[in-house]
């Protein structure tokens, strides 16, 4: 009795087992990295795009991955070859009806609507499930992958929807792809039971007796294997082999020119940064002041005479009271150059324009300011006295300008 | 002594009371005291009036270098300012006047004389001053570009109104037309070109004040440098400060999922995770500006160059992708649409499959996993039971 619950059976041979990892593996990192892609605004996926280096370097990834998945692929097609043409096995992973009749019942005895579970082969129902819903999902997901790596190519044949159609696809399959296996997958071989067959290879007959009733049958009765003979299998092979030689060059082909088809779309060119002159001034750089614009001599002077007495232009020119030395060429044009033509130079601030004798004579919007003769009556020396007259001059001045203008205002 | 103190304890809490609140009346009465009135000229420095009495002479200049410094203010215009509504004086700026003659002029050239004086405006904008700092204006200025704007450049202060709503500190809606005028004054070509743009058209033919100015782009003040990357990355968001506001895209019937439709995309998902990630690095994905344009932005149903035209389109794609020849590679890009019926139907069905199917089979697997759950659970109570019996 011992014997038989310790005898175990090989389920699957290295190289399936070898086949399931890459699968594996390829499979988590395109999710890992795929799935970042499809939420792109989730801190989640930042980070995770954070941690690999960037979006390109996580793009590189995903592509690399999907590079060993399609060569997994590829190595899996030759195989299924190889099994079903030169050792002509059983094509025990094949749907049939009665997959559907023990899943049927399976769902009855779960819910306690049949007396026993389905008796099963080889592989089960769900098992079959999942490895044609892998290939679908590859198959979709190849085709898509291609459309959105090759666009430009794309788009010579099919509209150019078709690319972000691709693209919705690609994500909703890649979702269902990803729950299904974490429900699915996980519960059904991990959960359920941890099933060490995919790593150990091996199975006990206990657990062949539960799961694969059918197939334990079968091997008991000597009819799981199809023994060939070796001629035979040397003929098979030599047929095979060419065929399997030109069917995994143009696979690799495929490969390749997926990978390598069109660059422009996933590379792009160097950004052309477009230049722009920027400093173009409509005007040398503005002035915080107007810039002038008006006729000199518009603008009165709105001070009001502080006297009231307003000289006027006919005042009569009385004869010097006083000879003086001071005259307009020796001191006072000098005088009247440093302290008022600022504004009462060319400028002539109120019409005054104290930079010349002829100019200064003249007077300016309120009539005359230098009465020759009348110092202390002329205008310049009472606005002058009055004080706080910007360009103040001094006392001193005051009484030089007045010693001057009672003199006769004389220009030499 | 103690008993003394126990026994008056209510009558003394009063008394402290009272003598703390006096306390503290004096205190505030002698603190609020000093002179907080609006600051005033000194008795020995002119008033606006007597600058006024030259200074409103109309063509007044004093040579500085060999090229006129223009002296003129104009009352009016000085009066209407903000300056003149808040009664800042003359001297107020000019410190350095305090009579006639002036004090010997320093600068070498009228530019010279204005980069000397506008540090003054920090006295009173010291907010706004200190933002300049961080401008490219400022980085300009400190590289030794004269030219650059200073605060007098765009704010003349003897003629500036009021900008910004005096409570809100918000900017008032007549401002806004004035400020591409502004920038203008030294970006001309630019703002030309701004003219000519759906923003720059309906703001100055329209006088539509909710169009973006300059100021709304490139900030104030602290107008950063427009060709760093993070600029140039952070663009899709600033477009969407307006683009995704509802209240204000209903007026022309624009869509508010521009940002959504776009993140969600190839060249959007590319940047949004890159521009996360590295905000400082150059990319080569698009964002808004590489197919809209910049200061020429342009309706896209313009029929001379609207990239709602495919052939207008295939232009902004061959940018990066010059290889792509056909028109319909155009459609690769879904130009902001979502999937529907009518629009791109193919990824909307395709969508609406995976809606049904992913649903659909997810929830066929979690049942059937479920009943299996409970069969266990069944038969292990079963068991359970067939061992305790025995």
């Amino acid at each position: 009795m011992s014997e038989t619950v310790t005898r175990t059976y090989e389920r699957f041979p290295l190289a399936r087992r070898i086949e399931h990892l890459i699968m594996l593996l390829s499979f988590t990192t395109l999710a890992l990295t795929g799935l970042p892609q499809k939420f792109p605004s989730s801190n989640l996926s930042i980070a995770f795009v954070y941690v690999l280096g960037g979006i390109e370097n996580l793009r590189a990834i995903h592509h690399f991955a999907a590079v060993v998945m399609m060569l997994g692929t590829a190595w899996h097609i030759l195989v299924f070859g190889y099994l079903g043409y030169v050792r002509r096995t059983r094509l025990t992973m094949l749907p049939t009806l009665q997959d559907m009749k023990d899943g049927w019942q399976a769902l009855m005895y779960n819910i306690g609507r049949a007396k026993a579970p389905p008796q099963m082969g080889r592989y089960t129902f769900e098992e079959k499930m999942e490895y044609w819903a892998f290939a679908w999902g590859a198959i979709i997901m190849g085709v898509t992958g291609f459309m959105m790596w090759n666009p430009l190519s794309t788009t010579k044949f099919l509209p150019g929807e078709v690319i972000p159609a691709a693209k919705a696809a690609h994500g909703g399959e890649a979702l269902l792809a990803v729950l299904a296996i974490i429900i699915w997958h996980m519960y059904g071989v991990h959960i359920k039971r941890f099933n060490k067959a995919m790593f150990t290879g091996k199975i006990s007959e206990e657990e062949m007796l539960h799961e694969h009733p059918l197939e334990l049958a079968d091997i008991k009765a000597g009819m799981a294997d199809r023994p060939v003979d070796s001629a035979t299998l040397r003929k098979r092979q030599r047929i095979y082999l060419p065929i399997a030689a030109v069917l995994a060059l143009f696979m690799l082909l495929g490969v390749y020119g997926f990978v390598n088809a069109e660059s422009t779309a996933l590379t792009t060119i160097e950004r052309q940064v477009p230049t722009v002159v920027v400093f173009v001034p409509q005007t040398p750089t503005p002035a915080p002041t107007q810039t002038p614009t008006l006729p000199a001599t518009e603008t009165p002077l709105p001070i009001p005479s502080p006297t009231g007495a307003q000289p006027t232009a006919d005042s009569t020119p009385s004869t010097p009271a006083v000879a003086s030395a001071l005259t307009w060429d020796n001191s006072i044009g000098a005088l009247f150059q440093a302290k008022c033509t600022a504004c009462h130079g060319a400028g002539a601030l109120g019409g005054l324009n104290l930079s010349t004798y002829a100019d200064a004579m003249k007077g300016g919007a309120s009539g005359p300011v230098i009465v020759p003769g009348d110092g202390a009556n002329s205008l310049l020396v009472t606005r002058q006295q009055a004080g706080g007259h910007p360009g103040q001059l001094t006392p001193e001045e005051i009484a030089e300008v007045i010693e001057w203008i009672d003199a006769g205002a004389l220009e030499k | 002594m103690r008993n003394w103190f126990m026994a008056n304890r209510s009558q003394l809490g009063l008394t402290g009371l009272v003598l703390g609140v006096f306390l503290l009346f004096v205190v505030m009465t002698l603190s609020v005291t000093p002179a907080a009135a609006a600051p005033q000229s000194q008795g020995d420095q002119p008033t606006d009036e007597t600058c006024l009495a030259c200074h409103q002479e109309a063509g007044m200049t004093a040579p500085i270098g060999g090229q006129p410094l223009p002296l003129t203010i104009d009352p009016e215009k000085f009066s209407a300012s903000v300056h003149g509504t808040e009664n800042i004086a003359c001297v107020d700026c000019h410190t350095n006047i305090t009579g006639f003659p002036h004090p010997e002029v320093t600068a070498s050239s009228p530019r010279d004389f204005s980069l000397e004086m506008y540090p003054t405006c920090q006295k009173c904008h010291t907010e706004q001053y200190e933002k300049v700092l961080d401008s490219v204006h400022q980085t300009a200025l400190a590289a030794g570009n004269t030219n650059a704007a200073v605060c007098t450049d765009c704010h003349n202060p003897h003629t500036q109104t009021r900008l910004t709503d005096k409570n809100t500190g918000e900017l008032l809606l007549g401002a806004r037309l004035a400020v591409p005028q502004t920038c203008a004054k030294c970006h001309s070509t630019i703002y030309e070109t701004y003219r000519q743009s759906v923003h720059g058209a309906a703001l100055t033919e329209e006088g539509n004040q909710y169009v973006p100015t300059c100021i709304d782009c490139h900030g104030v003040h602290n107008i950063g440098d427009p060709t760093s990357n993070s600029f140039r990355n952070s663009t899709p968001y600033l477009c969407a400060t307006c683009h995704t506001n509802e209240t204000l895209m209903k007026q022309y019937g624009i869509s508010t999922n521009v940002l959504s439709t776009y993140v969600a995309d190839f060249h959007g998902t590319t940047v949004k995770m890159f521009e996360e990630n590295y905000p400082d690095q150059p990319t080569n994905k698009p964002v808004c500006t590489d197919c809209h344009g910049v200061h020429d932005i342009m309706r896209p149903d313009n029929p001379e160059a609207g990239i709602a035209f495919k052939k207008n389109l295939l232009v902004k794609c061959q940018q990066c992708h010059p290889d792509a020849t056909t028109a319909s590679f155009t459609d690769s890009w879904m130009s902001h649409y979502e999937p529907s019926p009518q629009v791109f139907p193919l990824v909307y069905f395709v969508n609406l499959f995976y809606k049904i199917f992913i649903p659909t089979v997810l929830g066929g697997m979690i049942l059937f996993v479920l009943t299996d759950i409970y069969r266990r659970f069944v038969v292990r109570r079963a068991q359970v039971k067939g061992v305790s019996h025995e």
